[in-house]
């Protein structure tokens, strides 16, 4: 990132700290950056960020194991039958477009508050990326590689093993990249909405007892968190394929 | 594949469809899952008809369309008119891009808090909530398509003397059009999410509200039947999308 | 008509000690050269001799260190509306989301021409480059040697005094590169421009000029010039049978040969 790319923030907080300063705001919306700072602060000295923290990403690993397995497993059978792909080709359209958020109140109504609802949402959500880009990887593995594996005489489980993944790990580890940001997104959205605990109620909290400072602060922090995730998960991928992993996807 | 075998494995697949929902009724009528958590597709079905005959859920449907096409058109023009803007300036990308791309992770749902103390817990706290929120994508992908453009066409554009209004205009924003379009994709789920979540905050009516109300009252029926709205809005607004898409982006099919 | 013999004083564009050097390397070095009104000159010699950047001086895209190019009696600065530029890579000097018509219509427009003439006017320039049945179709659509004429179809809007082409037919098949060969040459003719035309193919740059300009490469200079004096029209049999076609040949194959090695 080029130095110019640091004068926007760096202006912006000093406009508010100055802004705040000379008009002494105190607002139930606004905080001066000085006070959000105080507030981060107070938040990691008394370990209540941690337990957020632990709290939503807990559900957001679970729910991206849960779902992204279930979605890889039926991305490889899809993609090594053409035959299955047609005949689901329906009834996985009709499904996809039903938005994540729209399965919270089915959750909510069997598990009630907890994890349990908020992993069953997220793995819900990260099924999905799975099974499409996946399918596409495996499906789009190079007909040869297969031919290979049948003169070899592996079975279904060799072919699976030793071919299928293998081949089609740069692209899958690319699904598994946007599942892993979608978790995020949707444990704090339904903590948000609904599920009281982790960073996104805490962030609901902080609004509703008019505590800007906290709020600015919490929200500061999932940004944080969400750009140090998925700089991590790019940096994974260039390092174990290289230039051929970080194609673009259409999302 | 021929016409008649693609239609055959379409009536197959209709079928496979057809057959997934046997065997839902199958299970509700067996009990094998409590018909507390899972009401049969029969009765969905006279929740569904019954809710849009004599009940709330055409208006709510209505509601909840409404606020995340307002929000949606609204992140829309201003995301690629802001895009358009930033794009076509090198400085002012430089200056406000790496900005932009922090805030692109983060989640659009967690600017509802700060919408709601801006704004308060009102109608239209949700329309700016969901504006806010689906503005992101179509910001980021106009000012990518705008900085985009093939440099053949910019030395075209200035041996023909194209004005700069000219040059956005004929050259940059359509260059843009498939990034904006792929967005705007995007952006319509995210209003639908964000239209939905900010009906659950707000109960201001709507899908979110009725999906709420249904599940605290354990009118399962009820509940399937706005989820199964909720994905007919999803799955009709990302068709329209398709057909406008195959449509505008004609030029990039040989 | 002999068109080489009109005199010096009749120059549409010259070149005057220009050097120019890109990102600190030398590209051009105190070139002198002028191109009279209605030639047309071929520039050859060997990779990295600037010859494409000799063509992008005139046209207002880049601007000498040193020196000055002139074009009609001014100092170029901006693009002039009246100098066409055809890219080599006609697939990404097209706009992709427009049809032939439209990408025609670019010049048109730009020109301020009122809408309800640009239509006729369209028809009649797709109509010149033989591209009247495919006015609907979008460049993706089209061959590669569909591509470059509509290129020139779009220059040919602008009304040009002068064509610059930029080695247009390099990426083409051998037949039809002869048969966009013919076709500039008339074009050339019954629209009285001149043309200042880059190749690397020798027998191309005989073929089609008046002219022919060798450069030396690191940096860029001029050779030597040598003067065609092959009979018009031209003719892709014939022309390349006439001994003086054969002569010069030899002797632009020998002068490269000497400048690469």
């Amino acid at each position: 990132m080029k130095w110019q790319g640091f004068i926007l923030p760096a202006g912006l907080v000093l406009t508010a700290e100055a802004c705040a300063r000379i008009f002494g705001i105190s607002s139930d919306s606004l905080a001066a950056p000085s006070q959000i700072l105080k507030a981060a602060w107070m938040l990691l000295a008394d370990g209540s960020l941690f337990v957020m923290t632990g709290q939503t990403l807990l559900s957001a690993v679970a729910g991206l194991l849960l779902g992204g397995c279930a979605g890889l497993v039926l991305a490889v059978v899809l993609g090594l039958s053409p035959t299955l792909t047609r005949l689901l080709r329906y009834p996985i359209e009709a499904l996809r477009p039903i938005p994540s958020i729209a399965v919270l109140p089915i959750f909510l109504m069997v598990y009630g508050f907890g994890y349990r609802m908020e992993i069953a949402i997220i793995a819900f959500a990260c099924f999905w990326p799975n099974l499409i880009i996946g399918q596409a990887a495996v499906s789009g593995i190079e007909p040869r590689l297969l031919e290979v594996s049948r003169v070899l005489g592996l079975g279904f489980v060799g072919r699976v093993t030793k071919i299928v993944l293998p081949a089609a790990l740069p692209r899958l580890f690319l699904a598994f990249r946007l599942a892993a940001a979608i978790s995020l997104i949707v444990s704090v959205t339904v903590e948000i909405a609904m599920n009281p605990q982790g960073l996104g109620y805490e962030l609901m909290a902080a609004q509703n007892s008019l505590r800007p400072e906290v709020m600015f602060a919490i929200l500061l922090y999932i940004g944080l968190l969400g750009w140090g995730l998925n700089a991590l998960l790019l940096f994974a991928q260039q390092r174990l394929f290289g230039a051929a992993g970080t194609a673009q996807v259409p999302r | 594949m021929s016409r008649l075998q693609r239609a055959g494995w379409a009536a197959a697949s209709i079928a496979v469809g057809i057959a997934m929902i046997g065997i839902w009724q199958f299970i509700a009528w067996h009990k094998l899952v409590s018909p507390v958590f899972l009401p049969g597709p029969d009765q969905t079905w006279a929740a569904l008809v019954d809710g849009f005959e004599n009940g709330m859920l055409g208006e709510q449907t209505l509601e909840t369309v409404e606020r995340m096409i307002y929000g949606w058109v609204l992140a829309s023009l201003l995301g690629t008119g802001l895009g358009a803007l930033i794009g076509s300036s090198r400085r002012a990308r430089e200056l406000i891009a790496p900005t932009l791309e922090f805030i692109r992770p983060l989640p659009s749902s967690a600017m509802i808090p700060v919408g709601i103390a801006f704004f308060g817990l009102t109608k239209s706290m949700v329309v700016g909530v969901v504006a806010f929120g689906s503005i992101w994508p179509m910001l980021l992908a106009t000012i990518h398509g705008f900085s985009a453009v093939e440099p053949r066409l910019i030395e075209v554009g200035r041996v023909l003397k194209l004005s700069r209004l000219q040059m956005a205009f004929k050259i940059a924003f359509p260059n843009a059009m498939p990034d904006i379009f792929a967005a705007m994709r995007l952006g319509l789920i995210t209003a639908l999410i964000l239209s939905v979540v900010g009906e659950i905050l707000a109960f201001q009516g709507g899908l979110g509200s009725h999906i709420l109300e249904a599940s605290r009252a354990y009118r399962s029926p009820d509940l399937f039947a706005g989820v199964i709205v909720l994905g007919m809005i999803g799955l009709t607004s990302n068709l329209v999308l398709s057909f406008l898409e195959a449509r505008f982006l004609r030029w990039r099919r040989p | 008509m002999d068109r080489s013999t009109s005199n010096a004083d009749d120059a549409l564009i010259a070149f005057r000690n220009v050097s120019l050097s890109l990102g600190g390397r030398p590209i051009l070095e105190n070139i002198n050269l002028k191109v009279r009104r209605r030639e047309f000159i071929c520039v050859v010699g060997p990779s990295g001799c600037g010859k494409t950047t000799l063509l992008r001086l005139i046209a207002g895209l880049v601007h000498p260190d040193a020196g000055e190019v002139i074009y009609d009696g001014q100092v170029v600065g901006e693009p002039a509306s009246d100098v066409a530029l055809i890219f080599q890579d006609y697939s990404k000097a097209l706009l992709p989301w427009r049809t032939a018509s439209g990408n025609v219509s670019l010049a048109l427009e730009a020109s301020g021409t009122p809408k309800p003439e640009r239509a006729q006017r369209i028809r009649a320039l797709l109509d010149k480059v033989g591209l009247a049945h495919h006015a609907d179709k979008y460049p993706a659509q089209l061959s590669g040697g569909m591509q470059q004429r509509l290129q020139i179809a779009r220059c040919l809007a602008q009304g040009p005094s002068v064509l610059l082409m930029d080695e247009p037919f390099g990426a083409l098949d051998a037949m039809t590169r002869q048969v966009l060969q013919d076709e500039v040459l008339r074009i050339a003719e019954s629209g009285h421009t001149s043309v200042f035309f880059v190749t690397h193919d020798l027998e191309e740059a005989i073929y089609l000029g008046d002219r022919v300009v060798a450069l030396r490469p690191n940096p860029g200079r001029v050779a030597e010039i040598f003067d065609v004096r092959l009979p018009r029209p031209r003719d892709q049999l014939s022309t390349r049978e006439d001994p003086e076609f054969m002569r010069l040949r030899r002797v632009l194959f020998d002068f490269i040969q000497e400048t690469e090695s």
